[in-house]
């Protein structure tokens, strides 16, 4: 019996040059998982698609929602405290006032319009004017205009300007005519919360589309990984590709996603134009800022790898030779 | 090299593949695995690469004990073997330089010493020159080079084969069963399933006869010579 020579067998990789075969491993699974998405051209475009409407969905929008409020943050700028003073308040007293608004830290400016002023203003503009003839005083008030600075524009600080002002000595009334507005704010809201879900929802879309691509990737290629297990493959080495495939359908699909978003604003952006000209406005259409579509991006690449990490977990473990 | 203790293989709904068989195999030693089919030749060789597990039984690899081996050792052990199989098993999407260096990809070898190695190996079999070649359009006899040179690749210490020879003509057959003598000769110790009795009493290594899932009779290369004057 051959009993005296002993193969000598190789020497294990010292853990240098299996790290360096490691990075190796990684780099191959990239190229080799974008040529296996490359060789099954229909397939590829058919999940690339499914994934970029997922996601170009919930993207269109939020930026349109993100148009919208750009918009109303203008028409936000109009907004004007009017102040109705008490009828006898004299004139230092009126002073005093203006000049306590000038110091406000949240007032821009303040302008003052005398009750006579008021009533010359009326009587040219409004056909009520003859009526006032009748009357022996001056029935109108002495008024503040005053415009909020940059800073108080939004509706929390507004309405406690408006309280403030109301429990002034000289004030009889305080009108802050943005109630419009601040339903429009609590629907953009409610908009804003139905994009969250619908983007949550697209996005498990999103996992399960990566995740069924990846899974039917692995039954094709049972045998494969029935074949590397038995030459020694660890599954980690067999996940390696498939996990790379999952991230290429996330980065493809987040820049074809991206482009569909870029192309919706461009066909809106002419009839937009021609809306806001009626507005005199000169409103410009907003596009995803460069973080926003890295962020876009990101997050498609994510699922993407989350997809295929899903589909790998159960599928290639219970695949052993037999 | 590889002991098989009181091996007892029960599928389920089935008959015992494998009922009680011992089997110990010398390191540097051939033998041959035969009986008619279903007599458990296949289920032997599984055991000893971990594809299945005994019902009872204990078995040793290299003095290992791997009859319980946990799932994330195995492929550390089938690294020290070379596995050929009947229809090959080869990757079809690749070229033969790929397949055959496949192992020591997995294994993390430095390129060079892949690239060494795999055309040693590919040398060996004598398909050097098909290095760049697709599997696909390759003769069944060189499908089986390139499957034997992918398990020598990495210098196993064990060498299994089932039923290496099956699909091929009988020039063939001597051609490959002789390259795994070759093998043996350099001290890999190898089992080669197989029902060519012909092919296996000529190469004059020890052959271990199987029946029912049992070891109903085993020659080694001493008697051979007398088995081989009977016929």
């Amino acid at each position: 019996m051959a009993k005296a020579k002993q193969p000598q067998p190789l020497a294990r990789p010292d853990v240098i040059t299996r790290l360096r075969a490691y990075g190796r491993d990684h780099l191959r699974g990239l190229v080799f998982s974008l040529g296996k998405l490359y060789r099954q051209p229909f397939a590829t475009t058919l999940t690339l698609l499914m994934v970029a409407v997922a996601l170009a969905l919930p993207a269109c929008l939020y930026v349109l929602l993100n148009n919208l409020q750009a918009v109303t943050h203008k028409w936000e700028d109009a907004g004007q405290i009017t102040l109705f003073l008490k009828i006898n308040t004299n004139e230092d007293a009126i002073k005093k006032l203006r000049s306590r608004f000038e110091d406000h830290p949240k007032i821009e400016t303040v302008e003052y319009v005398p009750a006579d002023e008021a009533l010359k203003e009326f009587r040219a503009r409004s056909e009520f004017g003859q009526l006032l003839k009748g009357l022996q005083d001056n029935p109108l008030p002495p008024t503040l205009i005053l415009t909020p600075a940059a800073s108080a524009k939004d509706t929390n600080s507004l309405n406690q300007l408006v309280n403030d002002f109301r429990s002034f000595s000289n004030v009889e009334y305080v009108q802050l005519d943005m109630q419009w507005l601040q339903r429009l704010q609590a629907i953009t809201d409610i908009v804003r919360r139905a994009i969250s879900i619908i983007g949550a929802m697209l996005a498990i879309s999103v996992l399960l589309v990566v995740g069924n691509s990846i899974r039917l990737d692995i039954e094709n290629r049972r045998e494969e990984i029935e074949v590397t297990k038995l030459i020694g493959a660890t599954d980690r080495f067999i996940r390696r590709p498939f996990l790379y495939g999952g991230m290429w359908y996330g980065l493809l699909g987040g820049i074809i996603a991206l482009l569909l978003v870029l192309i919706v604003l461009l066909v809106i952006k002419r009839p937009t134009q021609n809306l806001v000209g009626l507005y005199n406005s000169n409103f410009q259409l907003i596009f995803p800022s460069f973080r926003q579509s890295i962020v876009l991006v990101t997050s498609s690449i994510g699922l993407g790898l989350f997809g295929s990490w899903l589909a790998v977990s159960r599928h290639i473990t219970k695949i052993e030779p037999t | 090299m590889i002991e098989l203790q009181n091996i007892t293989k029960r599928y389920p709904e089935n008959r015992d593949a494998l009922s009680h068989l011992n089997l110990t195999l010398e390191p540097g030693e051939m033998a041959f695995l035969t009986g008619p089919s279903g007599a458990g030749k296949s289920t032997l060789l599984k055991l000893i690469a971990a594809i299945e597990r005994p019902t009872r039984g204990q078995i040793f690899i290299n003095r290992k004990n791997i009859t319980r081996i946990p799932k994330r050792k195995i492929p550390a052990l089938r690294r020290h073997m070379g596995i050929v199989f009947q229809d090959h098993h080869l990757l079809y999407d690749r070229n033969v330089f790929d397949n055959v260096s496949l192992p020591l990809q997995i294994a993390g070898y430095a390129q060079a010493d892949i690239n060494r190695r795999a055309r040693a190996a590919l040398d060996k079999v004598a398909l050097l020159d098909k290095e760049h070649v697709m599997p696909i359009t390759l003769s069944g006899g060189e499908k089986q080079r390139v499957g034997i040179a992918r398990a020598v690749v990495n210098k196993p210490a064990i060498l299994l084969a089932d039923e290496p020879t099956g699909n091929l003509d009988p020039d063939l057959s001597a051609e490959i069963m002789q390259l795994f003598a070759e093998f043996n000769q350099v001290g890999v110790t190898v089992l080669i399933a197989s029902h060519d009795l012909d092919l296996i009493t000529r190469l004059g290594k020890r052959i271990v006869r199987l029946r029912d899932g049992k070891c109903v009779d085993t020659q080694d290369s001493n008697n051979n010579q007398y088995y081989e004057i009977m016929n």
